[in-house]
């Protein structure tokens, strides 16, 4: 107990110092609002937000697109990678190219998705789907390839068909690895919505931001980037609350 | 030729190689061996001399270029559903329950005959009462016992098991020899069984291989003329078979020194 109120006060050191030197800045300073707003304007823009019911609006558009895009993205993720983990053809069919195209960041992607899919709800989707794929992919995959010959041979020895094989002994092996790469997933879905809000969008947390940059409302900016910040961390919490429930067996 | 159906198992000089890293490993070399129908056969000899392999390639689990491996008959080409293994590590899979381990091999059987099974070779290694958990809630010696009843389960004619009592306290171990005979007198089955206890070679085998260093050889192959009476432990002739045994397997350890001192 003692290790954690020690680790909570030592963490919480730099961000007294930094909302110390935000509060000295705007009260002694002569910042103008439309660079760092004072602590207290962020917070009433937040109220203000949170009153008018846009903030919950832009939050619900948002997370609405990153269900739709981190799902498919579990789906094809999911599927792809057991697939590749289980036959070296292929692994070596695909796997070459899938690292080329992990090379490239998810924001060099956006140009060429609007181009082809529009300013629409499809494209942020489908950015969604490819910021979470890679890693949902690759994590599944090395779970699955990775199972210990000594459990593979227990299911030939066994004459497990093809199917009972991959649900008895691949699957649940991978299981772990698959919640890694599915916490991984959801992160990157999270940013990834963001950016893509941010540079074509006419709703969403992101559009808010690039909306309230264009106004000036530094206030509105930094509220939008503390919600997000935030929100990722509830996430991913939330995620690996859940994960107990998948893999029973571990203590 | 009627004899050969007397044979489970026939190997007939079986070679095996592994090429790992690039160099060629000779694992076993000239293995000539029949198990009879009932028999109890025990195998000693060096780590590493290719006894796990043997056991492998019997069950078809390890392919073979040379030579002949039949079992029933049949040149061995893959695992059977009536020749059972049982691994030196114990090999449950740890998201499966025990229940599930030990009905692991038990397909296209009705619920409550597949829960019946699982429950009596549970109760058979005395497990029972550990249906519902896991394998890391087991103790070695537990989870040995646990893949001991999962190899037994699915009734095989021939079992194979690799340093099935290895991790078990030496109480256990002999509980579990006495069970072991139990099983094989009342079931019939054919068992292999390597062992490193030399002691546990004598008191179960019918026959004892004795393997040289590897390359896998068979030095020799001792019937034991008295096994199962019980007084076994420190007769005579119980005694003679360990000189003989320890005989062989301390030359190979000679040779071995003296490879080791080459060596460096
Ligand atoms: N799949 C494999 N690939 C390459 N080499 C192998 C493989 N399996 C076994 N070997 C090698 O074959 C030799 C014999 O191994 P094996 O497991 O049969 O020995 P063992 O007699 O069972 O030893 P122990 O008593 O220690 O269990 C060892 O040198 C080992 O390194
Ligand atoms: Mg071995």
């Amino acid at each position: 107990m003692k290790t954690i109120v020690r680790k909570t006060i030592v963490a919480l050191i730099i961000p007294i110092i930094l909302i110390l030197a935000w509060f000295y800045a705007t009260t002694r300073g002569n910042i103008p609002d439309g660079i760092l707003p004072s602590i207290s304007k962020v917070w009433q823009a937040f109220l203000e937000m949170v009153e008018s019911g846009q903030l919950q609006g832009d939050l619900l558009v948002s997370l609405s697109r990153v269900v739709k895009g981190y799902l498919c993205s579990i789906v094809f993720g999911v599927v792809l990678g057991a697939l590749i983990g289980m036959s070296r053809t292929m692994k070596e069919l695909l796997f070459p190219l899938i690292t080329v195209i992990r090379q490239i960041p998810i924001i060099a992607w956006i140009p060429l998705i609007i181009l082809w899919a529009g300013i629409g709800e499809e494209s942020k989707v489908v950015i969604i789907v490819m910021a979470a794929f890679f890693p949902i992919l690759v994590n599944t995959e090395n779970g699955i390839s990775q199972t210990p010959e000594s459990y593979r041979e227990v299911a030939k020895l066994y004459k497990l068909s093809q199917w009972k094989t991959f649900t008895k002994v691949y699957l649940p092996h991978a299981i772990p690895q698959i919640l890694v790469g599915l916490k991984l997933g959801l992160g990157t879905s999270w940013m990834a919505v963001v950016a893509a809000e941010l540079i074509a969008a006419t709703s969403g947390i992101g559009y808010r931001m690039s909306d309230a940059r264009s106004l000036m409302r530094a206030d509105v900016v930094i509220v939008c980037m503390l919600v997000i910040g935030l929100i990722g961390i509830v996430m991913d919490k939330l995620l690996g609350s859940l994960f107990s429930l998948f893999t029973p067996w571990k203590k | 030729m009627s004899k050969e159906k007397d044979y489970i198992i026939k190997v007939e000089h079986l070679n095996k190689h592994f090429i790992s890293g690039g160099n060629d490993i000779e694992v076993l070399r000239d293995i000539n061996l029949q198990i009879k129908h009932g028999e109890f056969v025990t195998i000693v000899g060096h780590s590493g001399c290719g006894k796990s392999t043997l056991l492998k390639i019997m069950c078809g689990l390890v392919s073979y270029e040379d030579g002949v491996v039949e079992r029933n008959g049949h040149a061995v080409d893959g695992p059977g559903p009536r020749c059972g293994m049982v691994f030196q590590e114990h090999r449950l899979l740890p998201w499966l329950k025990i229940k599930d381990n030990v009905g692991f091999g038990l397909k296209g059987l009705p619920k409550e005959q597949r829960e019946a099974l699982v429950k009596e070779h549970l109760e058979l290694v005395g497990l029972k009462g550990f249906e519902n958990s896991y394998p890391h809630q087991l103790s070695g010696g537990m989870s040995q016992r646990a893949a001991i009843a999962r190899g037994l389960a699915n009734n095989p004619t021939i079992l194979l098991l690799d340093e099935p009592f290895g991790a078990l306290d030496a109480l256990t171990r002999i509980q579990m020899q006495k069970e072991i005979t139990r099983i094989q007198r009342e079931q019939g089955t054919t068992m292999v069984m390597v062992t490193h206890d030399i002691d546990e070679a004598i008191v179960l085998g019918d026959r004892i291989v004795v393997m040289s260093a590897r390359p896998g050889q068979i030095k020799d192959i001792i019937t034991v003329e008295t096994r199962g009476q019980g007084h076994m432990r420190n007769s005579d002739e119980f005694t003679y078979y360990k000189k003989k045994i320890y005989g062989y397997l301390f030359e190979d350890a000679q040779e071995e020194q003296y490879e080791v001192e080459y060596m460096i």
